[in-house]
């Protein structure tokens, strides 16, 4: 193509750069709308998951709960607690001769604790009386 | 048929004229300069400052002197303190270098002979029947027969000329499309392809914060970056959070049965099942119980005032 023919059809050039420019245009704006609709879910997603599990393991592997599980021990006078035996990450508990409130007490603590109860065991010993036995881990 | 030889760097310029003879074997591009047998010349003295200002009153000044079922294209340039005109019709001019055999794409620019006034004070021949001179400042043909017999005529030797402006073949085409078009289609295009890309860029910065949030959390996270590490402590936690919400909830619910006439004897959590033994005073208050207990999709047995229910969590 010489610089004749150029000149000749310099409109229609002109007007294929601005035509290619809008086309270029709209074609970037529709991969902006592609990307985002490919993305926008999968990256929610991915914040939604790390959430998630930051908050399980703030609840459930709570690094403080050595410290915190040591209530139990001094919840109830240390006659009514027959055992209390803390190891690694678990705890045993076992009291005899509960009231009916400090059965109420201690059951109430343990429910609010970020704790895994493993077991649970409560009888009625004698007339509102009560033995508890629960082996708990975090 | 005069060739004229300029710099080195210059195309060679070419005299086109009626009766001229054919070119051949014509290899490299060309200057033309038109005599007035293919323009229109007129000379004005007007109140203008801007040759485009004066081209658009061109086509104006000649409707006397042309016939108007042609189109005409139009050239201005001031020369002194005049404007000088030049209508012609690059159809017939093409017409006319095609059939002394110029290919249209050989030509590069079109000057006018009219360029060359202070040249052509002295007459040039042109061929047996015309000759070129300058008469009173216009450069005309004139019939050489009404020249003097004895006057000898000079070569035109225009190696030290230089032309300026001129026209170029292709802008004296007219396009498909006319140059207002041109302006209105190109800006309006040219303003929706800027619509689209701050829309892109719009669209693609709304992600932008999700996008900072998640980097961020693997920054402060980097084992997570993974989606199976990332499944698998979920897999770990998930059943751990459902089964001991589970349990919690299920105690609460039997100790809502429980009364001053429903009394716990027994409760037992092992893995995934809870049960209770509730002792109740009365067949009335252990019918409620047992009502309660369903409701809250217990499974409920027992016999006399004691009421066992359970449930898999």
């Amino acid at each position: 193509m010489n610089l004749m023919t150029l000149q000749r059809y310099k409109n229609e050039l002109i007007l294929l750069l601005a035509l290619l420019f809008m086309l270029g245009a709209f074609f970037y704006k529709l991969s902006a709308n592609t990307y985002v609709s490919e993305n926008k879910s999968f990256i929610q997603k991915q914040i939604f998951e790390i959430m998630r599990i930051e908050k399980y393991k703030k609840q459930w592997a709570s690094k403080g709960m050595a410290n915190k599980v040591k209530v139990f021990k001094s919840i109830v006078p240390a006659s009514k607690v027959k055992l209390y035996k803390k190891k690694s990450s678990k705890i045993k508990l076992a009291y005899v001769d509960l009231s009916a409130n400090e059965l109420n007490k201690i059951s109430n603590k343990l429910l609010n604790t970020p704790i895994q109860i493993v077991s649970l065991n409560i009888k009625e010993s004698a007339n509102n009386k009560f033995t508890m036995e629960c082996s708990c881990k975090w | 048929m005069v060739i004229l030889n300029l710099t080195a760097k210059s195309n060679n310029k070419l005299l086109i004229h009626r009766d001229m003879k054919p070119i051949t074997l014509l290899e490299n591009s060309i200057d033309i300069i038109l005599t007035p047998q293919f323009y229109t010349f007129i000379r004005e003295e007007l109140e203008l400052n801007f040759s485009y200002q004066a081209k658009q009153i061109a086509g104006s000044l000649f409707d006397d002197y042309l016939d108007p079922n042609i189109e005409y294209q139009y050239h201005v340039y001031k020369c002194n303190n005049l404007w000088c005109f030049f209508a012609y019709n690059i159809d017939e001019i093409d017409t006319f270098l095609e059939s002394i055999g110029i290919e249209k794409h050989r030509v590069s620019k079109i000057y006018f002979a009219q360029q060359l006034d202070t040249i052509l004070e002295e007459p040039l021949l042109l061929n047996e029947k015309n000759i070129l001179q300058t008469v009173d400042d216009v450069v005309t043909i004139i019939p050489k027969q009404l020249m003097d017999p004895n006057l000898e005529y000079k070569s035109l030797d225009t190696s030290m000329l230089s032309l300026k402006g001129g026209v170029t073949m292709g802008s004296s085409l007219n396009s498909f499309i006319s140059l207002k078009e041109t302006i209105i289609l190109s800006t309006l295009f040219c303003l929706l392809g800027g619509v689209f890309i701050v829309e892109g860029g719009r669209i693609k910065s709304s992600i932008a914060k999700e996008d900072a949030q998640l980097s961020q959390l693997l920054d402060e996270n980097p084992r997570y970056t993974s989606s199976i590490s990332r499944q698998s402590i979920l897999e770990k936690y998930e059943p751990i959070n459902k089964h001991e919400r589970a349990k919690r909830d299920a105690i609460k619910k039997i100790s809502k049965l429980l009364s001053n006439q429903s009394q716990l004897k027994l409760l037992h959590i092992e893995k995934n099942k809870i049960t209770a033994t509730i002792s109740t005073k009365n067949q009335n208050i252990n019918k409620q119980v047992k009502e309660h207990a369903r409701s809250k999709k217990f499974k409920v047995s027992g016999s006399s005032l004691d009421v066992k229910v359970e449930k898999t969590l």
